[in-house]
This record gives structure tokens, C-alpha cells and sequence, in this order.
């Protein structure tokens, strides 16, 4: 039988566990193989995901499982995201979805993000950890590539209230040369449906002579979605098969990304340790609301806060926003 | 002012290293050092040619600004061997390769060194999971020996006694007495500190996401070369260079990831820990060098960093360091001073030299490099341009 959960829709049967070798066909019914087998949790700050326009400050127990859907060239967690799902179990800790929650309330963690690898090849998983977590009152976010199918983008949005969606280019040329998956159309549809009623941060990483051209075509989408929304425009890392690829130059970047901020007010171009494009400003006033460093890939953080109610002190200006400013050791209610 | 210096490839920028906040500045050892930078991108830490890297940096440093102490880590074999399956033949030539680095360092720069290996490295036999127990367990950053565990239940207790790896469980206050703490270090202690067996590991909180090839023995001695003086115990070696600094120009090197068993030229082993604690290489191994103080409280196993990890923390960039130890060798030398290494975060935080140079790599993704600026020293500037 065919597999529901992203648009490869991969046939599963006997030992065909499809392109991301998570699932499998049992009894007409369509499994996980591994459930409730991670492959990390440790501590986070929330803009190092990142989400920079969602629960500020918080803490996030970050976890993980195994595989993708994805082929990325130039993926950077590719022993995780990449090996294969059955050598590494001695790897993996089997902890119960009520587990993962007590996890995270043992280390003050305000919110569980998902961010190793991609979120629609543990669905059943994850469904049952959000529903254990909403008990606590812990909220969730997620890193996705989005090429998930109509019901199984439902399933996102009902785990997850906060999502980070991969939009690697407008151009399924590029999906196909890039990352196998043949067509960006499921992609653009699953960020506008997720947009609509969650928030929605999108990440594009940018490759030097493949997709730079192609930034202000994605602001312009982007802002058909959301006008607000939240775009991280990434200094891509080339890693994996991509490894020798020159590193793209942030000083051709920046007229680009100030072309795109007339789009998308909040663009942010980061994955680099010392950038200047991490701050956020009012739109109305430029005054600077939030200060954030960024430490490359993976650290980012915040510095300073200076929007109580996500509003300008100056001029009373809304700044969007998932939540309000939560104190890094503020207790979880 | 300390200053933080961040190189990306192509683009520079400058930060006060205690706030990480941006700064202007200018002076004669900033543009050295940026210069400097700029043309030596950091190759990886899996890749051989990091080593040459540290070695042409050091020189550089040498010939423009003449420092009479230097502090060297060849890090990449420990890195490659962690991570990858390798044969004796590859190994050889990593171990090798390092080596040869060093020596090639003090032969031109005519440094009287004294080279130390982080120990040896063994296959990994099994791991504990430890993610089940009612307390929470946390492995210190690449630590692969110890395992803390705050708030551990009865039900743990049995559960860990049962793990085959397991060497001992020591309680926080044998931990402390034993180790020589005072009673203030409790805080920073767990309850309970695991010991793995040796080739064991533990598997919970923080440990690696990545499958591990090797991890390091239970290294009771390292190898230690040098013509300066007797050396018994890695605490030694610190005041050594210090009394040897008087009158000559002095080279610490670490040569990670090696140790007794491939170390190549005449060593001295050298007692590397206290009681039934060894070090692993890591902040606590730098530290115990470069300090002569040993380091067990510091950084305990089991450190939770991430209480005190708030928008306030200082040293932002360097990762769960919030202070640099004033014991070390670069702030009780007068002299100029320069430490250079493949191993991030270390060289600043645990050499206290003048002008640290390292890659800035974190979880072995390289995002370039990093130089910390501690003070300013006069210096000659050499108007010859750089290699
Ligand atoms: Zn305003």
C-alpha cells in the first residue's frame, strides 16, 4: 500500500520501507518502525533553531529521531538524517512520549522543539508526544522540509504550533538536482496552509550561483503568505556532498536582502558567527526592539529584549510574535 | 578590553569578547592579527591539513610578533579517530602527520618545546543508557568516562548497579572529599558521579549524536616529551614553563588524541589525573596544564551549563566558559604570549594568552575562525608582508 504521510508517497510492502525507511505496512495499516526511538534531547536556546519571532528567550529541549525524505546534497546532519535507520539503534534512546515530556520539565525547558531531522517520518510519535506535552503545557515546534501530503500536514499542524519551514528554492529544478524530490509545488502549498493558521518561520538557504538569483522571487511568495512573515536567509555551510563548494559572499548578499526586506520586514541572514542581520527593528520607527547574536549554525541567542508586549517602546507598534518574552529560568507552568 | 575576532571567509567582524557585543577598534595587533586571518582558512577538523594550519599560524605569530611563549593544540587526530573507523595505516599516518607538524614548528621557530599527548585512544565495547533512570543524567560535553545524575531515585540505584559497563558510582561528597574540593563545590557536583569501565560509555543527555569510533582509555599516564626538567604529574608542567620563561622562549604542545601507546618520540609518562580520576582530553586536561592546578570542580562531570546560560551570560561565544582561569600560564607571564589550535573554544579560555588563534568549529561544523585579543602588548611590527 501507499504511503500518506509526504508527497513521495512511497509504496510499502514486506521489506519496502520507502525513501525514508521509517515506515512500514503492517496488518493494511501503515506503521513506524521505530517509535519512540530518539536520537538526541538536549538543551536550547529557541532562536538557535531558529525561531527568532516565537516564545523569545525560552528554553527548548531539542530532540530528534533518524532518516529524511530528503537527499540533500549538502545536508549537514547527513549520519543521522542519512544513515540507515536500523545501525543505528544502539545509537537511538527509546524514551515514552510522557518521558520526553518529564525531560524537558526536569531542565526548565519552556517548549519541545523537533529540529535533527525531518518530523514526517516519526508522525505517530510525534502526535502522541504533543499530546502528552500539551498536558503539561508545553508547546512545540518543528523544522520541516514541508513536503508533507494535505493530511499529513494536518497532523503537523495539530502537534506542532510553530513551525520552521526549509524553502530551499521556487524552482523544482533545484528540488530535483538538490534534493531528489521532484517538485517545490507541495512545499509552497503546505507553507501557505500552515501559515494560515500557525506560526511560521521559513528558511532558505542560500547556494552561490544555484539559488541567489532566486531570493526575491521567494520574498515575493513569502509575502503572498504572510506579509509578516519571518524569513532566516542562511550562509549556507557546504557539508556532505557538497563539501568543496565555494562559501557564498555575504557583501554581493546584502543589496539583495535589503531589496527583500522592502517585501518581508523581518529578514534575517545568519548561519554565520558575528552577524549583523540578526537584530529585529520596528517597522514603523527602526528603532531596534530585539538584539540576538548569532554563533553560526545552531547558536544563536538572545541578547536583548526591549519590547514588552511585543510592542515598540517608541512608537507602540506591534512586532509579531508567537507568545511573549519567556526568562530563561522562568519556571514552567 | 578583551576583544574577539571572528573570521567567516571573506568577511571579518569584531566583538568585546566578555560581552559579545560589536566593537570598533584599531590598533597595530589587530591588524596583525586580522591579517592573519584572512589568509589562513581554517581547513576542518577532520581534515589533515588543519594541522599544517596550526603550525603555519604559530609561525606567522612567531616571525611578526615575537611572543617568548607559545601554546600549541594539534587536535585533529582526536577529532578524526573519535568519529572515524579507521585502519592502523591511516591512523599511523595522522599520528604521524601531527608530529611532524610539531616538530616542524619548533625547528623553525627555535622554541624549546615541551610536547605532551592527551593519551591513548580504544574502540568503544559497549554503552549504558542512562536515559531511563527517574534522575536526570547528563554527560559533560564529550566527556565519555563520567555521567552525572542530579536527583537520582532507588529504582536508579539498582538500575545502575546493574550496568555491566559501570567501574563505580561515586557520591557527590566522596566526589568532593576525595578530590580535594571545599564544601562550596557542592553545588556544582552532582549526586551521584558515574564511572564507566574503560572502553565503556554512557548514553543520555548531551552525549554524542554522533555513532563514536573510539573514545579515550583510561589514560593514568600520558606521554610527555621535553629536555626541560623532571615531570611526574600533569600539574608539573605548568610551573616548569613558568620557571623556564625567566630565560627562554618556551612551546607547550598538546598532540590530541595520542597517547603512550603511538607517542613517537622519547616520552616520559607523566600521571595524568588524581586518586581514581583521569582526565579526558577536553577543558579540564587544558586546564590542568596550562594552570598546574588540578581541575576537577571547575567543570565536574555532569555539568549542567544551561542553568547560568541566560542573556546576561558573559563570554557569549565561548561556549559554557563564563570566565577565563587567571592561573594559567598567558596571564602570569609578563612576556608576549600566543596560543594557536585546531581545538575551539580552548585555546582563549584555558591558555590566557595574548592572542589565542583557533578554528571556530562547534559539534565539528566549521564556521571559519576565531582569535581572542586578552591584552596589548607592545611589539615590533615587521613591515614585510605575510606568507
Ligand atoms: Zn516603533
Amino acid at each position: 500500500m501507499r504511503c500518506n504521510y509526504c508527497e513521495w508517497r512511497c509504496e510499502l510492502s514486506g521489506s519496502k520501507y520507502g525513501i525514508c525507511k521509517m515506515y512500514h505496512e503492517q496488518d493494511g495499516e501503515i506503521q513506524e518502525r521505530f517509535p519512540y526511538q530518539w536520537s538526541t534531547y538536549t538543551v536550547s536556546h529557541i532562536e538557535s533553531f531558529p525561531f527568532y519571532h516565537a516564545y523569545p528567550g525560552s528554553k527548548s529541549l531539542a530532540i530528534g529521531t533518524v532518516g529524511c525524505n530528503f537527499d540533500c546534497q549538502y545536508c549537514s546532519n547527513a549520519f543521522i538524517a542519512k544513515g540507515e535507520p536500523d545501525t543505528l539503534l544502539e545509537h537511538l534512546f527509546y524514551l515514552t512520549p510522557e518521558k520526553v515530556v518529564k525531560l524537558a520539565l526536569q531542565t526548565g525547558c519552556h517548549n519541545i522543539v523537533f529540529n535533527v531531522n525531518e518530523p514526517t517520518v516519526s508522525i505517530p510519535s510525534l502526535l502522541e508526544l504533543s499530546r502528552a506535552a500539551r498536558q503539561e503545557g508545553l508547546a512545540m515546534g518543528c523544522l520541516t522540509n514541508g513536503y508533507t501530503t494535505d493530511e499529513a500536514t494536518e497532523l503537523l499542524a495539530s502537534a506542532f504550533s510553530f513551525f520552521n519551514i526549509s524553502l530551499k528554492s521556487i524552482s523544482s529544478d533545484f528540488y530535483r538536482k538538490y534534493t531528489r524530490a521532484p517538485n517545490v509545488e507541495p512545499i509552497l502549498r503546505n507553507i501557505k496552509r500552515l501559515a494560515a493558521n500557525s506560526h511560521v518561520e521559513v528558511v532558505t538557504p542560500v547556494v552561490p550561483n544555484v539559488n541567489d538569483h532566486e531570493l526575491l522571487e521567494i520574498a515575493r511568495f513569502l509575502s503572498s503568505a504572510n506579509p509578516d512573515m519571518v524569513w532566516h536567509v542562511f550562509r549556507l555551510l557546504p557539508e556532505y556532498k557538497m563539501k568543496e563548494l565555494r562559501y557564498p559572499s555575504i557583501e554581493a548578499l546584502i543589496p539583495v536582502l535589503e531589496e527583500a526586506r522592502q517585501l518581508l520586514p523581518y529578514t534575517y541572514f545568519h548561519n554565520f558567527v558575528g552577524s549583523d542581520w540578526v537584530n529585529t527593528e520596528c517597522t514603523e520607527c527602526g528603532t531596534v526592539v530585539i538584539e540576538r547574536l548569532s554563533l553560526g549554525c545552531g547558536g544563536d541567542r538572545l541578547i536583548s529584549f526591549d519590547c514588552q508586549d511585543n510592542s515598540c517602546p517608541e512608537c507602540g507598534h506591534r512586532i509579531p510574535m508567537l507568545g511573549g518574552k519567556i526568562e530563561w529560568n522562568q519556571e514552567v507552568v | 578590553m578583551e576583544l574577539g575576532i571572528f573570521d567567516v571567509r571573506e568577511w571579518q567582524t569584531m566583538v568585546n569578547l566578555s560581552t559579545g557585543r560589536k566593537v570598533e577598534y584599531d590598533s597595530p595587533m589587530v591588524r596583525l592579527v586580522k591579517k592573519v586571518m584572512a589568509q589562513h582558512p581554517y581547513p576542518g577538523d577532520f581534515e589533515m591539513m588543519g594541522n599544517q594550519w596550526v603550525t603555519d599560524l604559530a609561525l606567522e605569530l612567531v616571525r611578526n610578533y615575537d611572543p617568548g611563549f607559545v601554546f600549541l593544540s594539534y587536535s585533529q587526530p582526536y577529532f578524526a579517530i573519535r568519529f572515524n573507523p579507521m585502519a592502523p595505516e591511516k591512523w599511523q599516518a595522522l599520528v604521524d602527520n601531527a608530529l611532524t607538524e610539531a616538530q616542524r614548528f619548533i625547528e623553525e621557530s627555535g622554541f624549546i618545546p615541551i610536547i605532551v599527548g592527551s593519551g591513548d585512544m580504544i574502540p568503544v565495547e559497549g554503552y549504558m543508557d542512562v536515559s531511563g533512570l527517574d534522575g536526570l543524567a547528563v554527560c559533560s560535553p564529550w566527556s565519555a568516562h563520567y555521567e552525572g545524575v542530579f536527583h537520582p531515585s532507588e529504582r536508579d540505584l539498582e538500575y545502575v548497579k546493574s550496568l555491566s559497563g559501570l567501574q563505580r558510582l561515586v557520591y557527590r561528597e566522596e566526589f568532593i572529599r576525595e578530590l580535594g574540593g571545599k564544601p562550596s563545590d557542592k553545588d556544582r557536583v552532582p549526586d551521584w558521579v558515574l564511572v564507566a569501565r574503560e572502553g565503556f560509555t554512557f548514553k543520555g543527555m548531551q552525549s554524542s549524536l554522533r555513532p563514536l569510533a573510539r573514545i579515550p582509555a583510561h589514560n593514568q599516564f600520558i606521554p610527555v616529551y621535553s629536555k626541560l626538567g623532571p615531570i611526574k604529574t600533569i600539574t608539573d608542567v605548568s610551573p616548569l614553563i613558568e620557571e623556564n620563561l625567566k630565560t627562554h622562549k618556551v612551546a607547550l604542545i598538546m598532540v590530541e588524541g595520542i597517547g603512550v601507546k603511538d607517542f613517537t618520540l622519547p616520552f616520559t609518562p607523566v600521571v595524568n589525573g588524581f586518586s581514581w580520576y583521569t582526565y579526558e582530553p577536553g577543558e579540564s586536561q587544558f586546564l590542568a596544564l596550562t594552570t598546574g592546578q588540578h581541575q576537577f570542580f571547575n567543570y565536574p562531570p555532569g555539568l549542567q551549563y544551561w542553568p547560568d546560560d541566560n542573556e546576561n551570560k558573559p563570554y557569549p561565544f565561548s561556549g559554557y566558559f563564563n570566565h577565563l582561569d587567571e592561573n594559567a600560564l598567558g596571564f602570569r607571564y609578563n612576556g608576549r604570549s600566543i596560543a594557536v589550535g585546531n581545538r575551539s573554544m580552548l585555546m582563549h579560555a584555558t591558555s590566557g594568552a595574548d592572542i589565542a588563534l583557533e578554528c571556530f568549529a562547534r559539534n565539528l561544523y566549521n564556521h571559519g575562525t576565531m582569535a581572542a585579543i586578552l591584552r596589548e602588548k607592545e611589539f615590533k611590527e615587521v613591515s614585510r608582508s605575510l606568507l
